[in-house]
């Protein structure tokens, strides 16, 4: 297939600036699948992403298009994931494209993850065609779009296409300027074979499904392909394309997109990112930019019934086989018993993988509050990464300890400006630059990781009305004043609930913790202290008071069944506690930790 | 009510037509739910006669009718008596007559006693009365004033009961103010159950007292997990292994019995594990307890139970008695608890 003929892209938004609905609109718009279908089947597909409206893993769809100039053209679109955990991700399916589309909600403007995805998409040097969705709004400013586009992207604005992909206004137009404006791969085709993997997928039947963009060369069933990073080998069982569904096809060649099955048995042994290449013939320099997704974020998953460990084990191995971006090490705790020590990109990350186990695999989970990874050097000389608070070592082991901090931006209208400076300064934020584009702001903070992996999202929203949007990288590590905070239930410190803190924070913390816990643990037989201590000085107390009473007094005239069904109803509220000592914690308990 | 009773007797003949009926002693026989002493004697006499017709009832069966004190008449009661009848549960309440009529009770205190007197006149002796604490507006004092009048009157049997607020209630669904607080409500138990020891009554299950030879044998049917058979509206039956229910709008079951059908609505077999953790729950409610044995049964294999039955040893609220374990009536107040892990 000539070069000349083929389109790689991709469309990048903020969340909600309609990224499904135009996509939708193209596969219909070029008889791939009729929009209603192509919701259901292909963009996202993972019904945790539905439910979350937002896309996790990358997906990838071939579209044909006869273009106005009479020639058929083949449109590969890459959607990418639309969450900030899965920046990386991100990065690597734009660098699979030449060309992006960028769509700005006439109505929002530009937001956070508008600027945090333009500027991937010219790191990766791609064309860039801006698009004015949802100009059928009545609160739509299509002109003031189009001077926000050339005043903060320094794009020309007079070039936006302006659309409503909702009734499919301006769509045409967009396929049009995805032949016109972006440019065709370029390539050899005679080369050697140069593949870079956007992602992958395992199939329990074929093994791992290689979604690839060739740049270099081609690739056909048989042939002996090297995966660059790890040295290994593997003979080409299947090359195929997404149209939508997985089609075989003779050969990839260069500038195509497509998939790759190997017998490769895990994931993690074709990260996105690698370079595959003929074993035979390699290409001379891999792809630049690969690296191994870092979990940001850790936290200790525990069955709640301690004969589930083995269940648990098996599970985050299978899961692994899918996401080798988070990573699982045996821990014990002196409260939890027998788990995991587990890292994500993300609180997202996080919490997708605890419902899948949770879902797909039926476990019970005690998730104990997320953690970043401290860096600490000892009174030995010994460097040390901390991601379980209740492994720090004592104040008089610790020369220096430092904490990971971010570069963040936020957008908000300028109303908000007061709140979102209270907000930065409560979260510890370091403010860097501040910059008006009309009724709108662009400030720049750094935070500590730690204070934002949490809540903070939830409450910008909340304190901007919904109007603020944030986007965060990690930037380096910074020496903090920080220490251990020990909650002790009746005395008996619970190494799962520790937390480290900021000194300056510690008691206002230790106090809030200690409300939310009295709030969250239930009335037991015997009265509940509950503690926050620092080293051994109790910083708060409070105490649940012992059950007074929990009778059914009357047994409904021999309704015995009534009676029994009442009793298992509270039955199911109590599988999520975990006998803690003496006392019955439940499950929320351990991540209302973050939240109070 | 002639389309009723018909009914009522239709449901008696086709139950004693079961195979298994012959087989069937009846001990106890309870006239409960909505207002049994409504009926006038003649139809209740009739039913008693139907029952004798189709089942063999024990001479002595424990024949009990659940009266509300408006409805009762000495007269009224010398036939029931006359009828079969030989013990009386009277649905006092409170004796607070700023508090009844919120309850939705058409008799105010000196109703009550009056109703109490007559049925002493009519001759009975053994006479049950049923009290409710935890109510809106009663504070610790009214309820003494209501325990220690009731146990002026001297009866055979004591049932108080606090109030459970139900999603499905009038009360549960749209909130009622003046709730005591739950301090108030744990005092106004241990009140009863010390005044009622007093007075020689024993607390033989969470809500019930009773003068030595005098414990309800209907309800201790229940508290066995034994069978019992149900008619009428609504009414819940255990037969084998099989808990069932009666249709509970009166015009479907007597047209489901006019059809010459039994009026089983919902019925559920109860499985062996079930049946375990029903004997304990349902045990653990009297002061007698259950044989140890059967709680060993459930604690095979459970090291989460087991640690809570020590719990509840460690903190007195279970003890045992020999080869049997029983609650305390400390335990009593807070055995949900327990009953729940129980299941």
């Amino acid at each position: 297939m000539a070069l000349a003929r083929i389109r790689n892209f991709s469309i990048v938004a903020h969340i909600d600036h309609g990224k499904s609905t135009l996509a939708d609109r193209l596969l219909a718009l070029t008889g791939t699948m009729d929009a209603k279908k192509a919701v259901d089947q292909v963009l996202d597909s993972m019904d945790l992403e539905r439910e979350r409206g937002i896309t996790i893993k990358a997906h990838t769809v071939r579209l044909l298009y006869r273009a106005r100039d009479g020639h058929e053209y083949t449109l590969n679109l890459i959607d990418t994931p639309g969450h900030v955990d899965f920046s990386y991700e991100v990065s690597r399916a734009l660098a699979a494209c030449e060309g992006a589309i960028l769509i700005i909600d006439a109505a929002q403007g530009i937001e956070a993850q508008t600027l945090a995805n333009f500027y991937l998409a010219s790191d990766a040097n791609l064309t860039i065609v801006p698009v004015i969705n949802k100009i059928d709004l009545p609160a739509a400013n299509v002109e003031g779009t189009r001077e926000a586009i050339t005043a903060v992207l320094e794009l020309d604005g007079s070039e936006a296409l302006a659309i409503s992909a909702k009734h499919g206004t301006g769509v045409p137009e967009v396929l049009e300027a995805i032949v016109t404006r972006i440019p065709p791969p370029a390539g050899d085709p005679h080369g050697s074979l140069k593949a870079l993997v956007f992602d992958s997928f395992y199939d329990s039947y074929q093994g791992v499904v290689v979604y690839v963009r060739l740049t270099d060369g081609h690739v056909r069933v048989g042939m002996r392909i090297l995966l660059m990073s790890n040295g290994r080998a593997y003979d080409v069982q299947q090359v195929g394309v997404f149209s939508p569904d997985m089609r075989p096809v003779e050969e990839l060649s260069a500038g195509q997109v497509g998939y790759i099955i190997a017998g490769i048995k895990r994931v993690a042994d074709a990260k996105v990112g690698e370079t595959i290449t003929e074993a035979a013939r390699p290409t001379a320099e891999p792809f630049p930019g690969y690296r191994d997704a870092k979990p940001m974020v850790f936290a200790g998953l525990y069955p709640i019934e301690d004969t589930d460990y083995e269940a648990l084990r098996d599970a985050l191995e299978k899961l692994r086989l899918n996401d080798p971006a988070f990573t699982y090490e045996p821990e014990t705790s002196l409260a939890l018993g027998y788990g995991f020590r587990c890292g994500f990109l993300g609180t997202l990350h996080m919490e997708i993988v605890q419902e899948r186990l949770e879902r797909e695999f039926d476990l019970s989970l005690i998730v104990t509050a997320p953690s970043v990874r401290y860096r600490i050097l000892t009174t030995a000389g010994e460097v040390l990464d901390l991601e379980n608070p209740s492994k720090m070592p004592t104040p008089d082991r610790i020369a220096e300890m430092k904490e990971p901090y971010v570069t963040s931006s936020v957008f908000v209208p300028t109303e908000f400006m007061t709140v979102i400076y209270k907000l930065a300064q409560e979260k510890r934020g370091e403010h860097k630059s501040l910059e008006y584009h009309g009724k709108r702001v662009h400030i720049r903070f750094d935070f500590p990781l730690a204070e934002i992996v949490v809540d903070f999202y939830d409450k910008l929203k909340s304190i901007s009305k919904g109007y603020a949007s944030f986007d965060y990288e990690f930037a380096d590590f910074r020496p903090s004043d920080l220490v251990k905070l020990d909650i002790l239930l009746n005395g008996e410190p619970v190494d799962a609930l520790s937390i480290i803190v900021h000194r300056d924070k510690a008691y206002e913390k230790g106090k809030a913790l200690v409300e939310r816990l009295r709030a969250v643990i239930p009335r037991q037989l015997f009265e509940v202290a509950i503690q926050a201590a620092i080293g051994s000085r109790v910083i708060a107390r409070e105490t649940v008071k012992a059950m007074g009473k929990n009778v059914t007094a009357k047994c409904y005239g021999g309704d015995i069944t009534r009676k029994r069904k009442l009793l298992e109803r509270q039955k199911e509220g109590k599988r999520r506690m975990k006998q803690v000592g003496r006392v019955e914690v439940p499950q929320e308990a351990f991540l209302a930790v973050l939240k109070s | 009510m002639t389309r009723y009773l018909a009914a009522l007797e239709r449901e008696l003949d086709l139950l004693g037509g079961l195979g298994w009926a012959p087989r069937v002693r009846i001990e106890t026989i309870f006239f409960g739910g909505g207002t049994p002493s409504l009926l006038d004697p003649e139809p209740l006499a009739a039913i008693l006669v139907r029952l004798r017709d189709r089942f063999a009832v024990a001479p002595d069966a424990e024949t009990t009718v659940e009266c509300n004190p408006e409805s009762v008449t000495r007269a009224k009661l010398e036939a029931y008596r006359a009828a079969g009848v030989n013990r009386l549960s009277l649905g006092v309440q409170s004796l607070d007559d700023a508090i009844l009529p919120r309850l939705g009770r058409l008799h105010d205190q000196r109703g009550a006693r009056l109703a109490f007197e007559a049925s002493r006149d009519a001759g009975f002796s053994n006479v049950s009365v049923d009290l409710m604490y935890g109510l809106p507006g009663l504070d610790l004092e009214g309820w003494s004033r209501t325990v220690d009048a009731v146990l002026d009157w001297q009866p055979e049997h004591l049932s108080a009961y606090g109030l459970t607020l139900d999603a499905g209630s009038l009360w549960g669904a749209a909130g009622v103010g003046g709730l005591p607080p739950e301090e108030t409500v744990v005092a106004q138990y241990w009140r009863l159950t010390r005044a009622a020891a007093e007075r020689g009554f024993e607390h033989y299950e969470i809500s019930n007292y009773a003068r030595p030879g005098f414990r309800s044998r209907h309800n201790q049917i229940y508290w066995r997990a034994a069978e019992y058979l149900a008619a009428g509206p609504g009414a819940c039956g255990f037969v084998g292994r099989v808990r069932y229910a009666n249709a509970r709008a009166t015009p479907r079951y007597c047209q489901t019995l006019e059809e010459g059908r039994l009026p089983v609505d919902t019925f559920e077999e109860v499985t062996p594990r079930q049946r375990l953790a029903e004997r304990l729950i349902l045990g653990l409610r009297t002061a007698d307890g259950v044989p140890a044995a059967w709680l060993d049964a459930r604690l095979l294999g459970d090291a989460p139970l087991r640690r809570t039955i020590a719990a509840w040893r460690e903190e007195r609220l279970l003890a045992d008695a020999g080869d049997r374990v029983r609650l305390s009536a400390a335990g009593f107040l807070v055995s949900d608890a327990l009953f729940v892990d129980l299941l």
